[in-house]
């Protein structure tokens, strides 16, 4: 091995070193909102933090079935009480009572200040001698047992009418003191994380530890099933699911690549040094997203699959193409320019992502630029001084005129599949518009029987529907507050008149400070009282003195210091409040959550009227198709201008329009078909199919450029068009793998890269290869 | 027992004293008992205003005509109110299964004339009810008489039981 060889090889070595280093120290995240942009409009941007951290996306619904409803409540009594107890969980709910034991304290201690019926006149002489005659009435009930204590001090029935407020009409049913599904054949909880929901390690560990309680809880009773829902159990699983086949794939399309060139090369060493630099690229790739990003994602990362598609192929076109007698070296020079337009043309194709912005898109065109570069220049300058002086691929020898003659031949299929293309773009032109819009939804896996498990497990326990959302925006907390009690007056009104079924405030639990304020003015002086309820009381057989209680609390309140936030500390209400009123960089903002709506448009045609200009009526499902639509958009557009920058480096290179035209051709024909295939399968096409269409134009024209190369000899001709075959054959395998993937991200790409793949390659040899027959005599 | 949980249904007319400690004198209610096998029991009042109270499974139902309310209770959320339902639900029902869950049962006198003396087991029970007597003769109830802890009592009387 000469001295100039050498410097290569010590390079190359320093260099994965380097990238060993930074890839050992980097860190994997895994947020699936990389995936979401950067700048959305402000109800996107409100939806989106909902999506990474509102209560919305803390919620983890958990059902216990297959066992009698005794040993079900029994084990969701004991799960409650082990996750009760950890820190991981803010709340946790099954319908025992002790879990609104401190709210009902808390409504107790302040049911003056809270509660919405108090305004002027409700301590009048008429309106207390009601009050009275009702308690009299209640008092021949059942309920007397738990009346009796409570009347002395809340004869108006103030308490009862919060706890109804707060639990509202739509309560779990229970057995045996928990909640369960109508049907009574499960056992239903409701936690909620301490952590955000976007923290998917930490969603991941809550899930561990409910696995683990259960475990603990059901004992014995080993036919007892749980279940789980909710937003963070939706992105562990996908997470789980895209890492565990972006696993599985890589690993089993790497072995049938390798056995593939195995097969050909008939040699381990060369075998290695095949996949030597689709390795150092990806490690490359890697370390450079680690780089500029911070971390990696680990949708990302996944991507290694996809690149070993491309990235092989280099190698295979070096080793295919070394004829018997002729070094690598001269190999390589003689194909370089071809290969070094190739690569171009993907960076191309993959700088649109780069500009994307959605950081995950933006990491995987990073990741794929470094790794092609890196993958490139080790075919060009490490590998030639590896391998073994006198290789060839024999397979190659024998399969040439074969392989050529079929290439030539194919091109008696010009006309008829120019003709095919134009059918195909018309097809897709005439039924784009009539097929149904992808989804965000699409963008997350979960399986529509994941969807439905979670619809059941949250009618069950009757959480709000997380579609309909009332935000207001304001300068302050106080502001926000007293905006949500006009809201909450005008939803009361709405949902008298059935167009919701009910709705949360954050000012339920916290009134604002005015609202307390107007309260207090309207409770009596204590000498009023005192004589208004003496009034009240004249006929009725209540004991004399029995409402001190009473006059001393009123008293009290008038006197008391209005509620601040930090005076629900402890309750389950400050969960709800902190989720419901929430400070944002450009002020506060509080959310009401409706239920059972039925009417949105009229709704929101009421809301608008409000005095506040800050109220929106957020349909977050609408919302989110709207957010997913502007991704496409955007991929479409940088897509174009990858294209675009396609042409323009063609151009340069072959200086040629009928020669740029002659590579375009396949391409576009490819990828026309492509997207009619799955038109015709019905499905629009998803961020993942653009993507996946950008991916066959950048592997595909390096099939195009070959074709289109001149060649001194029939011999390498035949060389070249065998070693498109085998690069081919190694593409589809790496792709079409992934097309088995049960992740959208991963299935489209995989599907739609090893569909356009074989496509370009046909198309260019039927288009390419028989538009210049002579060319073996230039 | 035995006989009581034969009957399939019964109805009945009734008078209810509430003697409670808040009160200076006792309230009085009337109205009519109707129960179907083995647990649906309805009660109407009549005086001193209609009130109706529906008694299904875990669910109590009580409706007020004076106030237009409607109000459904889970028993299950309300221990002592449910033991204190089951005292006389499970009583007609002849189930003495669930009693015993509930209280210490004793059975005193013979046939024609018997008294059920239920003491409650569970000490949230205990700090409200004391002791609870069901009066009877044959498969009729004709008296139940609860005593509360603090000093409170009722007794109600069940008249022209009709089969």
């Amino acid at each position: 091995m000469t001295a100039s060889a050498r410097w290569p090889i010590a390079a190359w070595f320093c260099f994965i070193l380097v990238c060993v280093v930074v890839v050992s120290r980097t860190q994997i995240s895994t947020d699936l909102s990389a995936f979401l942009p950067r700048s959305p409009t402000a109800s996107q941007q409100i939806l989106v933090e909902q999506l990474r951290n509102g209560v919305v996306s803390r919620l983890i619904l958990i059902g216990i079935e297959g066992d009698a409803p005794p040993s079900l409540a029994q084990t969701s009594k004991r799960l409650a009480a082990q996750l009760r107890a950890q820190k991981t969980f803010s709340s946790v709910n099954n319908g025992e009572d002790i879990s609104a034991q401190a709210d009902r304290e808390f409504m107790w201690r302040n049911r003056y200040l809270l509660s919405p019926a108090v305004a002027p006149g409700h301590f009048s002489v008429t309106s207390l001698r009601a009050a009275l005659e009702e308690d009299l009435q209640m008092l021949g009930s059942p309920a007397a047992i738990l009346l009796q204590k409570v009347l002395p001090s809340d004869p108006t029935g103030e308490l009862l009418r919060l706890i109804d407020q707060f639990v509202g009409q739509a309560k779990p049913r229970v057995e045996d003191g928990v909640w369960f599904s109508p049907d009574g054949k499960r056992a239903v909880l409701v936690a909620q994380t301490q952590a955000a929901g976007y923290d998917i390690d930490a969603q991941e560990e809550a899930l561990a530890r409910i696995r683990h309680a259960f475990m603990q809880a059901s004992g014995t009773a080993t036919a007892q099933k749980l279940l789980v829902s909710g937003p963070g159990v939706f992105s562990v699983h996908s997470r789980a699911s895209i890492k565990d086949d972006a696993w599985r794939f890589s690993l089993i399309a790497t072995s049938l690549v390798a056995t593939l060139l195995l097969t050909l090369y008939r040699s381990p060493r060369v075998l290695a040094l095949g996949l030597l630099p689709v390795a150092s690229g990806a490690l490359a790739g890697v370390a450079a997203v680690s780089i500029v990003f911070g971390s990696v994602h680990g949708i990302t990362l996944g991507f290694g699959a996809t690149l070993i598609g491309e990235g092989v192929d280099y190698a295979i076109y070096l080793f295919t193409q070394i004829a018997p007698n002729v070094t690598p070296r001269n190999t390589l020079a003689r194909i370089w320019p071809t290969l070094r337009l190739g690569v171009l043309t993907s960076i191309c194709g993959f700088s649109a992502m780069l500009l994307a912005s959605f950081p995950g898109l933006a990491q995987l065109g990073l990741f794929s630029i470094v790794g092609l570069i890196v993958a490139v220049a080790v075919t060009r300058y490490v590998l030639p001084a590896l391998l073994p002086i006198d290789f060839t691929v024999r397979a190659a020898n024998t399969l040439a005129p074969a392989v050529n003659a079929a290439a030539q031949r194919a091109a008696v299929l010009r006309y008829p599949l120019i003709g095919l293309v134009v059918l195909a773009a018309a097809f897709i032109v005439m039924r784009e518009s009539a097929l149904q819009n992808d989804s965000l939804a699409s963008l997350s896996p979960v399986s529509m029987r994941d969807q439905a498990l979670d619809a059941d497990l949250r009618r069950a326990i009757g959480a709000p529907d997380v579609r309909h959302l009332v935000v207001v925006t304001a300068k302050d907390e106080q502001a926000a507050l007293e905006a949500s009690e006009k809201i909450g007056a005008l939803l009361q009104r709405l949902s008298e008149r059935k167009l919701l079924a009910g709705f949360e405030s954050p000012a339920a639990a916290i009134p604002s400070v005015a609202m307390q304020r107007t309260r207090q003015t309207a409770l009596p002086d204590e000498a009023v009282l005192r004589e208004d309820l003496a009034q009240a009381q004249r006929g009725l057989p209540f004991r004399g003195g029995l409402f001190e209680p009473f006059i001393r609390d009123v008293a009290a309140a008038k006197m008391q210091s209005p509620l601040e936030r930090n005076n629900l500390q402890g309750t389950g209400l400050a969960l709800k409040v902190d989720s419901l009123l929430v400070e944002r960089a450009t002020g506060w903002a509080a959310m009401l959550p409706l239920r059972g709506v039925s009417d949105a448009p009229a709704i929101a045609r009421e809301l608008a009227e409000l005095p506040h200009g800050e109220v929106v009526l957020l349909d977050l499902k609408r919302e989110s198709d709207e957010l997913y639509q502007t991704y496409r958009r955007e991929i479409i557009n940088y897509s174009l201008l990858g294209a675009f920058a396609i042409v323009v480096l063609l151009f340069m290179s072959l200086r040629a329009w009928r020669r740029v035209l002659g590579v375009l051709t396949p391409l576009l024909g490819a990828v026309i078909i492509t997207w009619a295939i799955f038109t015709a399968a019905g499905s629009a096409l998803s961020i993942f199919h653009l993507v996946g269409l950008l991916l066959v134009v950048a592997v595909g024209s390096n099939y195009a450029l070959f074709f289109d190369r001149r060649t001194a000899s029939v011999q390498e001709r035949e060389r070249t068009i065998v070693s498109l075959l085998f690069a081919n054959l190694s593409t589809v395998i790496g792709f079409g793998l992934l097309a088995f993937s049960q992740a959208p991200v991963l299935h489209g790409i995989g599907a739609t890269v090893a569909i356009g793949a074989i496509l370009s390659l046909i198309f260019s040899a039927i288009l390419i290869s028989g538009s210049h027959p002579e060319q073996v005599a230039v | 027992m035995q006989g009581l949980a034969e009957v399939k249904t019964a109805k009945g007319k009734f008078i209810e004293r509430k003697y409670l400690a808040i009160l200076t004198e006792p309230l009085q209610f009337s109205g009519t008992l109707v129960y179907t096998a083995p647990g649906h029991l309805e009660k109407y009042t009549v005086s001193p205003k209609p009130e109706s109270l529906v008694l299904d499974q875990d669910k109590v139902t009580i409706e007020s005509k004076a106030t237009n309310q409607r109000r459904v209770l889970a028993l299950q959320e309300y221990p002592p109110m449910w033991a204190f339902v089951e005292s006389f639900r499970s009583t007609l029902a002849g189930d003495l299964a669930t009693l015993k869950r509930f209280y210490r049962v004793r059975l005193e006198g013979n046939e024609t004339q018997w008294q059920l003396e239920l003491k409650p087991t569970e000490p949230n029970m205990q700090a409200i009810v004391t002791e609870i007597r069901i009066g009877g003769s044959r498969n009729r109830i004709s008296s139940i008489e609860v005593t509360e802890s603090q000093g409170n009592r009722s007794v109600m009387t069940i008249t022209g039981d009709v089969q």
